[in-house]
């Protein structure tokens, strides 16, 4: 290993972090504008042009404020728990690729930090460690509910790990590869979006619960347990256990964009491979958009109807997903795979349905 | 049946004890003390009064009496039936009604607190509204307040002779508080809270291998974003499941009937405003009509259609906020607030309009209103009934009522039967979600609501979603009023006599009630023919209607409380007077 290479780590790895946290910070600021339009509201405008310089007044705030720490808390895990959240936050984008394979100074460079062959168990694995940090948040706090928030979230991840990672085995039958940069290349012909669409939408809602988010901010509900997990956390450690939410939002809208919506893939990007990280903006802008509409626009699902979501109706379909998948394979006809996926998602919105019907005086 | 045919009856029935109340202004029946139980017993299960609305008291320290005061009605209409139970002012004790009209408990614990009623037989008889350091009952007539000047209002000049002194020199601070006997606030362990969570139901259960469960008690507030101010819920927890579950109110209490006594008629008009602070024209006209019975005015035409246009509005603002605030309490992220908050803004322009406030609009007066409509309002109102409204509210409901996160949080969920509904004398959309198709407008018209036609809107699940739905039922059926309010109205007086600041008021008591967004709303005059009321309670129906908050919550979720919450639709101002 040369020196250079060391230095281009170092390079893409630091541009990549301030990308991601000055990504977080603005995204806060879309977030914040982008439900005002929905709500018929304004938004942040006061705090320079057209309200961009918000997110570093929010900044300057959050770091000036008292850091409180309840007395009985136990203190090191107090400390510690927003930074499991954020550290595997950060961690998670690393073998996500950015782009094809360009040539600065005569040097090839391959626009992504690490690409590992098992780069989707490597996302599985380093995305779950993140509930530890909630979970420790909220044992160490001392405060029932931030006990509530804590317990909340195993459960739910529990039962949203599964779903997960069953979507994930569906793509990875789809590219015949856990690499991410194959998986980005198997999709040349047709984006896996629209061959696996209900695929695309379990994976969706999916990451929605992992990542604590409406309608599935259980551990946070602030209607509830007044905010959950992170009810005694203020100052900067709050801040940490914020970056780490919308941080995960932006690294998750990049793994979707990279499992199912073609990832750097565009026009004339075998031509420009430098055209790789805007497309990848363009596809994250969007699906972050969508991850705050349905903020905007959903209440919040109850906890145990929850589990019920993911352990009655998106495992078996997601099961259901990976099969059709394997036999659209098999017998090498892959317009079976939209075709029948499309039937079982079906089928799973009637169970949705049926479940709602009213029962007499159902407690 | 008649009133006489009903008097022979209940003579046939009752030959002691129950007379009728002959002083002058009066009207009901007195009750002797050990004939209560059974009295009340009769005229639930054969006199078919199965409803009781109010339960206060009265103090008569002339005469060294303290006077329990029921109003009782019967959920198929008609006006109500007044009984009394008066009771020695040194040693009150008086049987309580709990075991027989449960929603009786919450009122009965108030009048224990505020005028000292010892009801003999209810299994929680604590202070609601007041600490346990407090010292006296308040609206006993020889109670004093600390910075007391004089019984009543208005005061004389507090500088006759251009010696100003300030209350606060009188009753410097630290002497300003009284205790009871032996209380000292800074050994204070609140042993209230071991009763409050005392009078939850114990939970500890061993499983076959010995591993003990405990339950968890939790209080949800006073400081929590979903229960609309301070407002406190002690509940106790298996997981998520709430096992027991107890309303802890009063921390925005100010004696507000104690107030009353000191003001003038007039002077609490816009002392409703502050009651039910979403409706106010709604409590302006509950008083109104009880102060109009006790004097006997009538009220001009345009007045009454003015007052009725104005009510229904209320309505229609109080219910959108409602249905908004109430999605906001099962999780979306205020979109539906801000939504149902917009087509309320209008509202309130109309209302600023026409009182010159949005919120505290002290537009009613005896006999009358303030002033008239001003020119191009009704214009505004019409644009509003026939047009806005009536496309939003089906806007409303097209985005939320099918929504299906929606349904799986309400339907079925916090269920309360249509017996149970009125046994712990739920009120307004509430009680008619359960299935009791009671409205005041219908079942004992008050103003000019005889005429227009509408439909009494009821719904027979009794869960949430029927609570929810209800409101969207009830906006329309207040549109179909304004409709018709605003093409009949008349031109004309707003005034019966002269506007005036003091009004003459007989002697006597009056009980006048309107249906309010939230329920009946009462208001309870006793006047011994002074300026000022002798007594004043208000019916508050989002304190009462609390009473089926524990019962409801039971075996539900933790978020489910919120939920349950939101759809009884309280507002601390009123709940805690």
């Amino acid at each position: 290993m040369d020196s250079a290479l060391i230095w281009e780590m170092v390079i893409k790895s630091l541009v990549l972090i301030l990308a991601l946290l000055t990504g977080f910070a603005y995204l806060t600021y879309y977030e914040r504008r982008g439900l005002a339009r929905i709500q018929s509201r304004v938004g942040p405008n006061r705090a320079g042009p057209a309200g961009l310089l918000q997110p570093i007044a929010d900044a300057v705030k959050l770091i000036f404020k008292e850091e409180f720490t309840p007395g009985q808390a136990y203190k090191v895990i107090f400390i510690l728990a927003p930074i499991i959240t954020v550290i595997p936050a950060i961690l998670i984008t690393a073998t996500v690729p950015w782009g094809g394979t360009v040539t600065i100074g005569g040097r090839e460079v391959m626009l992504g930090i690490a690409d590992i062959n098992i780069g989707v168990l490597y996302i599985m694995s380093v995305a779950s460690i993140a509930v530890y940090g909630v979970v420790l948040a909220g044992w160490a706090s001392n405060n029932k509910y931030a006990m509530m928030g804590g317990l909340r979230s195993t459960a739910q991840m529990i039962s949203y790990e599964l779903a997960l990672g069953l979507s994930f085995v569906g793509v990875i039958l789809l590219a015949n590869s856990m690499r991410m940069t194959e998986i980005v290349e198997a999709q040349r012909g047709l984006w896996f979006a629209f061959l696996q669409p209900v695929g695309a939408v379990v994976f969706f809602f999916a990451t929605l619960a992992e990542l604590n988010r409406g309608p599935f901010d259980m551990p946070e509900a602030e209607q509830e347990l007044s905010a959950g997990y992170n009810v005694e956390y203020s100052g900067m450690k709050f801040a940490l256990f914020f970056m780490a939410e919308y941080t995960k939002m932006v690294s998750i809208s990049a793994i979707i964009a990279t499992l199912f919506w073609g990832g750097y893939r565009g026009p004339f990007i075998d031509t420009m491979p430098g055209l790789g990280p805007l497309y990848m903006f363009i596809k994250i802008f969007f699906i972050l958009f969508m991850m705050i509409w349905v903020r905007a626009s959903w209440p919040r699902i109850r906890y145990d109807r929850l589990m019920d979501l993911g352990w009655k109706i998106l495992l078996p379909l997601s099961l259901s997903l990976v099969f059709i998948n394997a036999t659209g394979i098999l017998l090498n006809q892959m317009w079976l795979i939209p075709l029948l996926s499309i039937g079982a998602g079906f089928l799973a919105i009637q169970a949705i349905n049926l479940s709602l019907r009213r029962k007499e005086n159902a407690r | 049946m008649t009133e006489s045919d009903f008097a022979t009856r209940l003579n046939d029935r009752f030959p002691e004890g129950v007379t009728a109340d002959e002083r002058e202004g009066y009207q009901g029946y007195i009750i002797a003390a050990d004939k209560l139980i059974e009295f009340a017993t009769a005229l639930r299960d054969e006199f078919e009064f199965d409803y009781l609305s109010s339960v206060t008291g009265v103090d008569y320290p002339d005469e060294g009496k303290l006077e329990a005061v029921y109003h009782a009605y019967k959920t198929i209409g008609g006006a109500e039936l007044v009984f009394k139970v008066q009771t020695d002012r040194e040693n009150p004790e008086i049987p309580s009604l709990i075991d027989i009209y449960p929603g009786a408990d919450f009122q009965e614990r108030e009048a224990w607190d505020l005028l000292g009623i010892k009801f003999t037989g209810h299994p929680d008889l604590r202070r609601i509204l007041l600490w346990e350091g407090f010292e006296g009952h308040p609206l006993r007539k020889d109670w004093q307040e600390a910075y007391y000047e004089a019984d009543k209002k208005p005061f004389k000049s507090r500088w006759p002779k251009a010696e100003y002194t300030r209350a606060e020199a009188k009753n410097p601070y630290g002497a300003n508080v009284k205790y009871p006997d032996k209380f000292d606030p800074e050994k204070w362990v609140p042993e209230g809270e071991d009763a409050l969570y005392g009078s939850l139901a114990k939970y500890e259960t061993t499983d076959k291998d010995g591993l003990k469960t405990d339950h968890l008690t939790v209080n949800l507030g006073p400081q929590h974003p979903s229960t609309h101010g301070v407002f406190r819920i002690a509940a106790t927890l298996d997981g998520e499941k709430i096992m027991n579950l107890n309303p802890v109110m009063g921390y925005l209490h100010r004696n507000h009937e104690k107030i009353g006594e000191r003001n003038t008629y007039l002077q609490n008009m816009p002392f409703t405003d502050r009651l039910d602070y979403l409706s106010s024209l709604s409590n302006n006209f509950g008083y109104a009509i009880a102060v109009e019975k006790l004097i006997g005015i009538e009220v001009p035409e345009r007045a009454e259609y003015i007052r009725v246009i104005m009510a229904e509005l209320t309505r229609v603002q109080n219910h959108l906020f409602a249905i908004g605030m109430f999605l906001n309490d099962i999780g979306a992220f205020f979109t539906p607030s801000l939504y149902a908050i917009e087509e309320r803004e209008l509202v309130l322009d109309v209302f600023e309009m026409v009182t010159g406030s949005r919120m505290m609009c002290n537009y009613l007066r005896f006999g009358g209103l303030a002033r008239d409509l001003p020119d191009g309002s009704l214009q505004k109102i019409r644009d509003l009934v026939f047009d806005r409204l009536p496309r939003k509210t089906d806007e409303m409901d097209r985005f939320l009522s099918e929504n299906e996160i929606l349904r799986s949080r309400t339907v079925g969920q916090g269920y309360l039967s249509t017996e149970d509904a009125i046994k712990y004398s739920a009120a307004g959309p509430v009680l008619r979600a359960s299935g009791v198709p009671y409205d005041i407008r219908r079942a004992d018209p008050y103003s000019i609501y005889d005429r227009f036609k509408f439909d009494v809107a009821v719904r027979y699940n009794g869960d949430i979603y029927d609570r929810y739905y209800i409101r969207l039922d009830e906006i329309r059926e207040s549109i179909k009023i304004l409709q018709q309010a605003v093409e009949q109205i008349p031109e004309g007086e707003i005034q019966t006599g002269k506007p005036r600041y003091q009004m003459k008021v007989p002697k006597g008591e009056s009980y006048g009630r309107v249906e309010g967004p939230k329920g009946e709303l009462g208001f309870y005059l006793v006047s011994d023919g002074t300026g000022n009321p002798y007594r004043y309670h208000v019916r508050a129906p989002s304190f009462i209607n609390l009473t089926a908050f524990g019962p409801m919550c039971k075996g539900l979720k933790v978020a489910d409380v919120v939920a349950v919450l939101g759809s009884i639709d309280i507002v601390l101002g009123e709940t805690d007077r």
